[in-house]
């Protein structure tokens, strides 16, 4: 099974890792910890972590079992579906003492996979490796542990999703004071943002018949991928007559003046009561 | 965990109050995770993280267990414990700056949380409770809220006045309960690094996606829904200071009536040379207690936010609405 195994990450489990690798002690040169989430077939999901103190030297390493197994049961408590799946560790590549912690949580599940972050940034890249284990062995003799890596990404929740675009449209803007102000606004403001997003909207309409016209007069080569999507796309917009579309325009908006209303009488009962220092909801 | 709060909170400082949260993307994540995975259950946790001046640095944060087990009667407590020793071994802030708790539809305004911010409050001066609407953030924004007791209000419900009389002689409405505090997120350079690296801004996000979508009538349904409930209640809590009134005025009236008949008796006694029965009030007409205005105030605090909610969706949808007008007629 080790070979067809994928990974999927949380950005919460980097986020943890990263900040974690903010936090490690001096003189340490990387941090290392469990991995829990759900293992579904030959896909592994990592959904948490948490970091545990070790040390290590050039021949040995020591790893905080306590730690491990108290932090286990801790989380179990919150999310009992969630099992040790494997290990993490922060650096550019393998360390040799990597087998040895790797045997260690063999023992925690049937077949850990290591992920690597590069928190050094080599090559200006944030690299996310994964990795299982293989024993070498020759009869009964075990030889060596070979890594062998596979493929890992990184997925998003819808909300996670959502909250993930919050921080980026957040870093977009580099000067600082704008950072404050993106972040605030998205917090608070949903009607602003709406204009943001039908912008974008109408970016991408634009595009689409951009590139259905350099199609149509032969500039480029029609991908036809694209063209079913496309069509599919269009056939799912609804074909209103345009009695239909007022009837049901004027009967949405009413609705929701309606309920505008309301909620403002509502209010205004609130104001009244306040201002007359009773509790009572004066007309009610 | 209480001395170093303690410490932190040491008396020159002790004035200064939290204007402003600053989250870590860790936390924002971690909790999103929590809230969304338990739903509809409501959960909470802890927030961890400095106080600097002003302002609230929550720079960790963990899960509390569901359901605390019944064998060990502390067991929150301890589990509480246990996670932060082990975290301080690993060099996370271990310092409590409140908690956080999961709100379906912005419903929050609670006794317990007034209780528990009370409870917060005898150890950590400053503490602060970010309050995270799921089902909110699922319409593409990050509905996510944190809040603080208002001192005038913390120095009153030590008082135990949450009468009417003692909320007005504080000079205290139903609005001054809560402050919202604003909200700033912070990574750290290298977190930025990871986020720019995760997912390279795309044309259309998700949030787009969710914001566009023109169907709200399921979530106006659900805060009308809500809205009704708390005027129920909000009428339910007028009949108990109704009754608390009439109760009052049938016992005024009661002892009037005693009072006359003690002093016809006492003249009586008096004409016969025997000695006065006191006048004093007897154990009967003890005054009735007043009721707590607290939950009044807290169902209103309630309504203003769910009024609110309604009143930015019913305009968004109408703003929806007109947008696709738009867009039909340059279809047509």
């Amino acid at each position: 099974m080790a070979a067809s195994v994928s990974i999927r990450v949380h950005p919460v489990v980097l986020f943890s890792i990263c900040d974690a690798f903010t936090r490690r002690k001096e003189h340490q040169d990387r941090v290392i910890g469990t991995l829990l989430g759900v293992v579904d077939g030959n896909v592994i999901e990592v959904k948490n972590c948490y970091v545990v103190p070790h040390n290590e030297s050039s021949e040995q390493v020591m790893v905080d079992v306590v730690h491990h197994k108290t932090m286990f049961d801790l989380h179990q408590r919150v999310a009992p579906h969630e099992v040790i799946v494997g290990w993490f560790a922060t650096g550019p590549e393998l360390y040799n003492s990597d087998a040895l912690i790797q045997e260690f949580y063999s023992k925690e599940s049937a077949h850990p996979v290591h992920i690597v972050v590069d928190t050094t940034l080599r090559d200006d890249k944030f690299a996310i490796q994964a990795y299982t284990s293989r024993v070498l062995s020759l009869g009964d003799k075990t030889l060596a542990t070979e890594f062998v890596e596979i493929p890992c990404e990184t997925i998003f929740g819808d909300i996670e999703r959502v909250g993930a675009e919050l921080m980026l449209t957040g870093f977009n803007d580099p000067s600082p004071e704008a950072k404050k102000d993106t972040v605030n606004k998205s917090f608070n403001d949903e009607a602003e943002t709406l204009a943001a997003s039908m912008q974008r909207l109408a970016d991408l309409v634009a595009r689409a018949s951009d590139y259905v016209d350099s199609v149509n007069s032969g500039k480029v080569q029609g991908d036809p991928a694209i063209g079913r999507y496309l069509a599919d796309t269009l056939a799912l917009v609804p074909h209103l007559a345009k009695p239909d579309f007022e009837r049901l325009f004027n009967e949405s908006v009413q609705d929701s003046m309606m309920v505008t209303y309301l909620s403002d009488l509502l209010r205004a009962h609130v104001a009244l009561a306040e201002r007359l220092g009773t509790a009572a909801l004066p007309i009610m | 965990m209480a001395s170093v709060a303690e410490v932190l909170a040491a008396p020159p400082k002790h004035k200064e109050l939290v204007k402003n949260v600053q989250l870590e993307g860790q936390v924002l994540l971690k909790i999103m995770q929590h809230c969304n995975e338990a739903l509809p259950q409501v959960v909470t946790g802890q927030l961890l993280g400095l106080d600097v001046g002003q302002q609230l640095e929550v720079t960790d944060c963990f899960p509390f267990p569901a359901v605390v087990p019944e064998e060990e009667g502390d067991g929150e407590d301890n589990y509480q414990l246990q996670m932060m020793h082990r975290l301080r071994d690993v060099n996370v802030d271990n310092n409590t700056v409140g908690w956080y708790q999961s709100a379906n539809f912005g419903s929050f305004q609670t006794v317990e949380l007034i209780d528990t911010f009370m409870n917060y409050h005898e150890n950590i001066k400053k503490c602060v409770c970010i309050i995270y609407d799921p089902q909110r953030s699922a319409r593409g924004t990050i509905a996510l809220k944190a809040i603080r007791l208002k001192e005038s209000f913390v120095d009153l419900h030590k008082e135990g006045k949450m009468t009417l009389k003692g909320f007005r002689e504080a000079n205290l409405s139903w609005r001054d309960i809560f402050v919202e505090l604003p909200i700033k997120l912070r990574n750290s350079n290298l977190v930025q690094a990871l986020v720019a690296s995760l997912a390279p801004a795309p044309t259309a996000t998700q949030a787009d996606v969710e914001r566009l979508n023109l169907s709200t009538a399921p979530f106006l349904e659900r805060n009308i829904q809500s809205l009704v409930e708390c005027v129920d209640d909000i009428v339910q809590e007028q009949q108990k200071v109704t009754m608390y009134h009439k109760n009052v005025a049938r016992q005024q009236q009661l002892f009037s009536a005693w009072l006359a008949k003690r002093r016809q008796e006492n003249a009586q006694r008096a004409q016969d040379g025997q000695e006065p029965l006191p006048e004093e009030d007897p154990a009967q007409f003890r005054p009735i207690a007043e009721p707590s205005m607290l939950d009044n105030y807290l169902v209103t605090n309630q309504i203003s936010t769910y009024c609110d909610q309604i009143n930015l969706a019913a305009s968004e949808a109408i703003q929806k609405l007109f947008l696709m007008e738009g867009m039909q007629k340059a279809g047509l």
